[in-house]
């Protein structure tokens, strides 16, 4: 498999998968109530790439006008959170999380603190499980894990030629 | 006894929970992280409380043979984590979070590195958000408010 510059990503089911060349832009996380929601999280970690840098590889995402002004992208199959869109901008905004490797795009900022919530900064104290048990259920979980791998692949779902 | 509601980001969906939740957590593992879109799930289980979805249908996808995740079909709001021993649900679609702080990280294997320092990156107002350039002003949400309402949607936008 050859690596090209740019990164992938897509929900987890893997019936959305895109690509974007190049580095995204302004890597953020969104402190917005409307972000917050729309992602059923504390905030967002969002990224633009330019629309002629980005293609969808596999599907078309669900659209929701969340405003006039803008749209959010999610797989009508599996619900994942995919884009941030303000139609008629020559740029999309990709949930971070849905890169097949979120570690590589560090955000620079905070945005929208208004309704930041108050205790956000003392989350990296939380105590930590103990390490990852090894429980039947867990290894039945690995085994029969149904989230697409984190790389684009040949055909969905798994084993089927489409 | 607390009650808690909330729901997705349309309104389609709407929950209501009452009494103390067993816990408040984060979940860093791969799968949350992409079900979520984000750097990790935050998750409030809801075993022992009076749990009841006040309005709609969620959809659900089968991550895997334990775990169903339920979501709103209509605007795509991760709402549940559904295990043989309970449900928990996404912390940010309750009208509001910051009443049911976390208090124990889960699947850290998965925790990505820089997670930690996400609260130390400088921090700007809305007014000042680079990507919403000069829209705000004239923004008009149809997001769902954080209460429960009589009818969905709005009359005037039905």
């Amino acid at each position: 498999m050859t690596k090209t510059a740019g990164h992938t990503g897509g929900c987890q089911c893997g019936a959305v998968r895109y690509r974007a060349r190049g580095e995204l832009g302004y890597p953020h996380i969104c402190h917005c109530r409307m972000c917050q929601k729309a992602a059923g999280n504390y905030f967002l970690p969002l990224a633009a790439a330019k629309l002629e840098d980005f293609e969808l590889t596999r599907g078309e995402p669900k659209w929701f006008r969340s405003s006039d002004l803008v749209r959010r992208g999610f797989c009508g199959d599996c619900g994942t959170p995919l884009f941030y869109d303000i139609p008629e901008t020559d740029f999309i905004n990709i949930a971070l999380g849905s890169l097949d490797d979120p570690d590589a795009v560090k955000p620079v900022m905070q945005s929208n603190t208004g309704r930041k919530m108050s205790w956000f900064h003392a989350i990296d104290c939380l105590p930590l499980e103990p390490e990852p048990d090894t429980s039947d259920r867990e290894d039945a979980i690995a085994a029969s894990n149904h989230q697409h791998p984190d790389h684009d692949t040949k055909s969905w779902p798994p084993g089927e030629t489409l | 006894m607390t009650t808690y509601t909330g729901g997705c980001q349309c309104g389609a969906i709407r929950f209501r929970a009452r009494g103390t939740p067993a816990d408040s957590s984060i979940c860093h593992c791969r799968m949350c992280q992409k079900a979520f879109g984000a750097y990790y799930a935050p998750l409030v289980s809801v075993r022992g409380m009076e749990f009841e979805w006040t309005r709609g249908q969620r959809k659900s996808f089968r991550s895997s043979n334990f775990v169903e995740r339920g979501f709103c079909g209509d605007c795509g709001t991760p709402l549940t984590y559904e295990a043989p021993d309970g449900m928990a649900v996404a912390a940010g679609a309750f009208d509001d979070p910051s009443l049911l702080p976390p208090t124990i990280q889960w699947g850290v294997e998965g925790k990505i590195g820089f997670v930690d320092h996400l609260h130390e990156l400088p921090a700007e107002r809305t007014e000042a958000d680079l990507t919403a350039g000069s829209f705000l002003h004239e923004l008009v949400s149809y997001q769902h408010p954080d209460h429960d309402t009589p009818v969905w949607p709005p009359e005037d936008r039905a």
